[in-house]
């Protein structure tokens, strides 16, 4: 019996072994990464992301890709989420199976959280270097003190190769170049494991004797004295003596090991310059905004004014990273993620929209996105408006953004 | 030395029965970390999107089975302590108390064992998590696991361990003295810590997600964290219990005089 | 009842019921403390303690020991008096590292992926036998509470020091001057973490120029002395050992 029960539990210990490892091993494909989550009008109300690139969707460990675009913070700027003045460009990506080499707003460098300003439109690039293997979701994604994360549209990305063949060295100052993956480990681990022997040999000397009842019961009767011996102390001052030697020895070696050290490096970085986007010689009012819930459709009747010289046509409709196209007037050559891309999600009803006149355009934007991505849920939203942006294009090929934040109506028939 | 007079047959019995100790210390090793590998391979493929079919069937479908269970086992363990509890423990052989105290300390190992593992591994684990992906459900697998398994689990073995306590021993008879205090705060303290869940989903949800493990949201984690402090005063009831069964083979009759051994001197 | 016949035939069987008591007594004490404790600790100064890139000169040094001398002042409250066992903060210290460093490395490591140079936890043994010993040859509280609460404080800093100071090295990165940490911090993403939640020196103690930490483990020092106070008599408190007739 007792035979049997040993090789239960020695079989289960193998097998939970051989899970644990296997678990580890696993190569993974991660899903999205919550954004569906935050409440529809806060992701159409604040970081708008547009013309977005990533450089390739499929590379190697150690390879770099690159994403590059340009995000408005926009001016409907809900009240839920404080205005973001402190901002960190972020990337989401589900742990370090990428590493973040170079991040920039604007030309500015951004390791550190900046100020961004509500209304403005600002460049970014992002480089990241593969790291672990697997089919990863990308986004950038902006976190704004008291707001929170705000995540961009995400891309599919496959890390091809090992992780253990990742490499990461950075040259210091003091002109060694280190691999960050293991620099100083050993140290870490010498050190720690030293303190916690030592720790240990502090208890097993004490607990050599008995270590509780009797104890108790000689405290009891009055003879406590009796339990910490002259040598006790001695082996007490030791211990105290070899810790203090020890700390003071320890730090006298790293300092004059790396005698060039910097405290951490922290504050907000200001002065990140938007862009200037010409301003729109288009001028759109929205008269009604409805959202059909059946149809997962929005319905919009908009009163576009052309004060350009050439005619213009409404070709995207964006809004919380969905893009709905106009498929009359362009298409996206970008290879955006296809989930949030609805190519034929635009139809635009009135046409062209001549120099000096003023029209009514219908716009239907249609997409199982609104449902897919809980933009419907904006009904049930406590600040039901929506924010987007239009995209016209003229006859020239020349695009003008213009920004709409208007309320939204359901209809439920 | 005093004779034994307890039952012969039961004196057969280890005061110690280490196939129960092993049984205790094994049973939730091998089931966390198969735990730990369903999350390893179910976090990063089914628990990043909430609102993912196959989080609802990875995760929630785990939530709601593990709900189940702890209620059924809960109900099951707990009923099956009191309703087998001694009525007559003034008639309680010393060397079947010793035993009993022994099988006690199991009991203690086993909810030492499971703190552990809801406290420590688990929720620091959270911390790994939440700081790695982006918070979009009340319910992420690491709080799945963390506060809807490993918490109750502990809840239910230490209440477990404190029927026993007071339906077994001499010394935290129930009948006669009530219930034990440090008992109380070991078990109940650490307790609470699943309720001030619904304190840390609100804030959660209401400040919004940033991951900050100190923010001052988490503290009533902390609070009742403390009242497994406890276990100081508890140990020294359980010592003492021992000492009544034993004080005077072990340290003589100049050491040990009688009485309650764990209380403080004034 | 069980005062008057023996549970036990012998002394030679007392003893090794007691020893049994000890080795699981040791095992629950340890483990019970090492959840409650470690979740106060990473509740209260966790992230300094998760990130190389929080463990600077001024936040961390203050706030570890202060938070941190609650529990060994507690234990060491009932075990000292009741048992005469010079080891409280010691346990202490070893329960919440060995719970730091399993989660550190299966989980930080291993489920998530961030370098263990990188998620290292703060070394404390030193400060914790520092408090021992100081209870121990002194048999005061109050004596632990003055030197050794002082001495747990001065000492984080330069106790850790072999462990962060390497992390500490100057890197110019892009145009700009990072520490390797800092760097550490930059590159491996934490997606629920962004850059302005930490909690480091922001240059605001500008008038003692380098002398922040000094100035910092000097005044958790003092704030370890008063905790430690006020946690002895909440170790005592936790010590009762009360029945109640009615809850």
């Amino acid at each position: 019996m007792k035979a049997r029960t040993d090789r239960v539990g020695r079989w289960s210990l193998v097998g939970a072994l051989i899970a644990l490892v296997a678990a580890v091993a696993y190569g993974p494909a991660a899903l999205a990464h919550g954004e569906k989550s935050q409440a529809a009008f806060l992701r159409m109300r604040t970081i708008h992301w547009f013309d977005l690139s990533w450089s390739t969707d499929q590379l190697n460990v150690n390879d770099e890709m690159e994403i590059k675009g340009k995000f408005h913070v926009f001016e409907g700027w809900p009240e839920a989420v404080d205005p973001p003045e402190v901002s960190f460009l972020n990337i989401g990506i589900p742990g370090p199976t990428f590493i973040r080499k170079e991040s920039y707003i604007g030309d500015k460098f951004v390791p550190r959280s900046a100020r961004l300003e509500i209304g403005k439109t600002y460049t970014f690039r992002v480089v990241l270097k593969a790291r672990r293997p697997g089919e990863w979701h990308v986004h950038p994604m902006i976190n704004v003190e008291g707001g929170g994360p705000i995540i961009g549209p995400g891309k599919w990305v496959t890390v091809n190769g090992s992780m253990r063949d990742f490499k990461n060295p950075v040259t210091t100052l003091t002109g060694q170049t280190v691999d960050l993956e293991t620099y100083n480990e050993g140290n870490i681990w010498f050190w720690h494991v030293l303190w916690y022997a030592i720790g240990v040999a502090w208890i097993a000397y004490f607990a050599r004797n008995p270590i509780f009842i009797p104890r108790l019961l000689m405290v009891n009767a009055g003879r406590a004295d009796e339990l910490i011996t002259p040598t006790d102390k001695k082996v007490g001052l030791l211990f105290g003596a070899a810790t203090i030697l020890l700390v003071i020895f320890g730090y006298s070696s790293t300092q004059s090991k790396y005698p060039v050290t910097i405290p951490l490096q922290a504050g907000v970085l200001r002065g990140i310059t938007p862009i200037e986007l010409p301003k729109p010689t288009v001028d759109v009012k929205v008269d009604e905004a409805t959202y059909r819930v059946p149809g997962r459709a929005m319905k919009m009747k908009l009163t576009v004014t052309n004060r350009g010289d050439r005619p213009v046509q409404l070709c995207e409709f964006e809004t919380a990273s969905v893009r709905f196209m106009n498929p009359e007037v362009c298409e996206d050559e970008t290879g955006y993620p296809e989930d949030l891309l609805a190519e034929e999600g635009l139809s635009v009803t009135g046409g062209a929209v001549a120099p000096g006149e003023t029209k009514t355009l219908e716009v239907v934007a249609s997409d199982a996105a609104w449902e897919v991505y809980r933009l419907s849920d904006i009904i049930y939203d406590p600040d039901s408006r929506f924010g987007g942006l239009f995209f016209f294009y003229d006859d020239a090929g020349n695009r003008q953004m213009v920004i709409v934040d208007a309320p939204l109506i359901p209809t439920f028939m | 030395m005093a004779a034994t007079t307890s039952v012969v047959g039961v004196a057969e019995a280890p005061l110690l029965d280490k196939r129960w100790l092993a049984f205790a210390f094994g049973i939730y090793t091998v089931f966390y970390l198969w735990v730990r590998w369903y999350e390893g391979v179910y976090g990063w493929s089914a628990g990043l999107d909430a609102f993912a079919p196959e989080f609802e069937k990875y995760w929630m479908n785990f939530l709601y089975t593990e709900i189940v269970l702890e209620v059924t086992t809960a109900s099951l363990l707990w009923g099956y302590l009191w309703r087998t509890r001694d009525r007559n423990l003034d008639a309680l052989a010393p060397r079947e108390e010793l035993r009993r105290n022994m099988t006690h300390l199991i009991w203690l190992v086993a909810y030492a064992w499971a703190i552990y593992w809801g406290a420590s591994y688990f929720t620091e684990q959270d911390g790994t998590w939440h700081q790695t992906i982006v918070r979009d459900t009340d319910f992420t697998p690491s709080h799945i696991i963390e506060f809807y398994l490993s918490y109750p689990i502990y809840i239910i073995t230490g209440y477990a361990a404190m029927i026993y306590a007071h339906t077994r021993l001499p010394y935290f008879d129930y009948r006669k003295k009530g219930l034990s205090l440090p008992y109380l705060i070991t078990v109940v303290g650490p307790f609470m810590i699943l309720p001030n869940v619904g304190l840390n989903e609100w804030g959660h949800t209401f400040w919004f997600m940033e991951e900050l493990f100190v923010a001052p949201l988490h503290y009533g984690f902390v609070f009742f964290g403390w009242f497994a402090l406890s276990i100081l005063g508890l140990l020294l009831q359980v010592f003492a219990s021992f000492a009544n069964l034993m004080g005077r083979e072990l340290c003589g009759e100049s050491v040990y005089r009688g009485g309650d051994a764990a209380t403080w001197p004034e | 009842m069980s005062t008057t016949t023996s549970a036990v035939r012998s002394h030679a069987e007392a003893v090794q019921v007691s020893r049994m008591v000890d080795y699981l007594g040791l095992f629950i004490l340890f483990f019970v403390l090492t959840g409650s404790y470690h979740i106060h600790g990473m509740l209260t100064m966790g992230d300094w303690d998760f990130w190389a890139d929080w463990k600077d000169r001024r936040l961390w040094v203050t706030v570890y020991p202060i938070v941190m001398i609650t529990f060994p002042a507690a234990v060491q409250a009932v075990i000292w008096e009741r048992l005469r066992l010079p080891w409280g903060a010691t346990v202490c210290i070893l329960g919440i590292l060995f719970g730091e460093w399993v989660n550190r490395y299966f989980n930080f490591w291993m489920w998530t992926y961030f370098p263990i140079n990188f998620v290292f936890p703060t070394a404390a043994v030193h400060m914790a036998i520092f408090l021992d010993v100081v209870l121990m040859l002194s048999g005061s509280y109050l004596f632990t509470a003055v030197i050794g609460g002082l001495g747990w404080g001065l000492l984080l800093y330069p106790g850790n020091w072999p462990v962060v100071g390497p992390l500490h090295v100057p890197v110019e990165y892009n145009g700009m001057l990072m520490s390797i940490a800092d760097i550490q911090g930059y590159h491996y993403v934490r997606t629920g973490t962004p850059e302005y939640i930490r909690m480091v020196e922001k240059g605001t103690l500008r008038t003692f120029g380098k002398d922040v930490a000094p100035v910092s483990a000097f005044f958790s020092g003092f704030m370890s002395i008063l905790i430690y106070f006020m946690w002895h008599f909440v170790g005592r408190w936790f010590g009762n050992v009360r029945f109640v007739k009615r809850t």
